[in-house]
């Protein structure tokens, strides 16, 4: 693996990735204020910002925790929060298949919203696949320093900052900061306006149920409303 | 499940099925198309699944809906900002601003 390592390459997806690192770092921060809230150790933390390496997924499944749903809910419910992985995955097959299995493995690791957006635009501006996968290798170890960096701090600082700075208004600002720039795009209002109004009409449910309820909603909506577009252009 | 125990077991399933979803096309599904609308679909993850997340957190206060509260005209605002700038910086130091001075006028 090593004697494929373009180290121009890595270096290109290490340093184009440091703006994007100084913007998500709050995020970051803000997921280790969760694991810390909802009454994780150092050991776990680290174990979601490590292993999970999902800021949504890691602030939902401690969410989640902390409210005492079912493991089997919390479960469900960032699977279907990170189906989105394979849509990245069956986008970055093609460039990725030229390389070694070991290659594969380690990029699908590493494979997040932004490491994708940034890789997707270097595999289709080169020829060469070890150009395009060094290059990702290295918005991934970017991102990836960075998350663990900041996770750890937001964990240690988590139980020092006083409550009345209301600090764990940050969590829903991080998740609008990703959400508000896709209204551009029609079906995905209707989408999130499906979800919204499901996930507060249906909280009577059990188990925090009406999260995952909702998501679906939210996605049918948005697909139907794409078609109904396509369908209403094509007249 | 209780306690610590439950909560590595969240880490460590929900982070193998992240990573099975990481790698799906790449290397377990390689040889498949992905169906079209499961491809149509998959588009609209992001904005259901992080809405049904967010507008508990805005609206609901402690457990109860709470329309009244300063935290939904920050919010408001704090989708403007992000629309206009899709920054998260930004849209963090809108966000708190606005609510920490509709505290400071509410008290």
């Amino acid at each position: 693996m090593r004697r494929h390592l373009d180290t121009a390459s890595f270096r290109d997806g290490f340093v184009g990735m440091l703006p994007a690192c100084v913007g998500l770092a709050p995020f970051g921060v803000v997921c280790g204020v969760g694991a810390a809230a909802a009454g994780a150790d150092l050991a776990a933390a680290m174990g979601m910002s490590t292993i999970i390496f999902s800021g949504a997924a890691q602030i939902l499944a401690a969410q989640l925790y902390a409210a005492g749903a079912p493991l089997a809910i919390i479960v469900l419910t960032c699977f279907v929060l990170g189906l989105r992985l394979l849509m990245y995955s069956a986008a970055m097959a093609p460039h990725l298949k030229p390389l070694s299995p070991a290659w594969q493995r380690t990029l699908a690791f590493l494979l997040t919203d932004q490491a994708f957006a940034a890789a997707i635009r270097r595999f289709n501006a080169t020829d060469d696949p070890r150009d395009g996968a060094s290059f990702f290798l290295g918005t991934g170890v970017a991102l990836w320093a960075m998350w663990q960096a900041t996770n750890l701090a937001g964990f240690l600082a988590g139980n020092l900052i006083p409550a009345a700075w209301s600090l764990d208004f940050a969590v829903p600002l991080c998740f609008i900061a990703l959400i508000a720039p896709l209204m551009r795009n029609a079906p995905n209002v209707v989408a999130a306006l499906v979800a919204g109004v499901a996930v507060l009409a249906l909280a009577a449910l059990p188990m925090r149920l009406n999260l995952v309820v909702a998501g679906i909603a939210g996605i049918l909506a948005g697909t139907l409303a794409e078609i109904a577009r396509e369908r209403w252009k094509a007249r | 499940m209780e306690g610590a125990l439950k909560l590595w077991a969240v880490i460590l399933i929900v982070g193998a099925l992240n990573y099975a979803s990481r790698l799906s096309f790449i290397a377990i599904f390689a040889r498949r198309e992905m169906p079209p609308l499961l491809a149509r679909a998959l588009r609209y993850v992001p904005a259901a699944m992080l809405t049904a997340l967010v507008v508990p957190m805005v609206v609901a206060h402690a457990g109860m809906p709470d329309p009244t509260h300063p935290r939904v005209p920050a919010a408001l605002l704090a989708v403007a900002v992000a629309f206009v700038t899709r920054s998260t910086l930004w849209t963090l130091a809108a966000g708190m601003g606005a609510l920490w001075a509709l505290q400071a006028l509410g008290r």
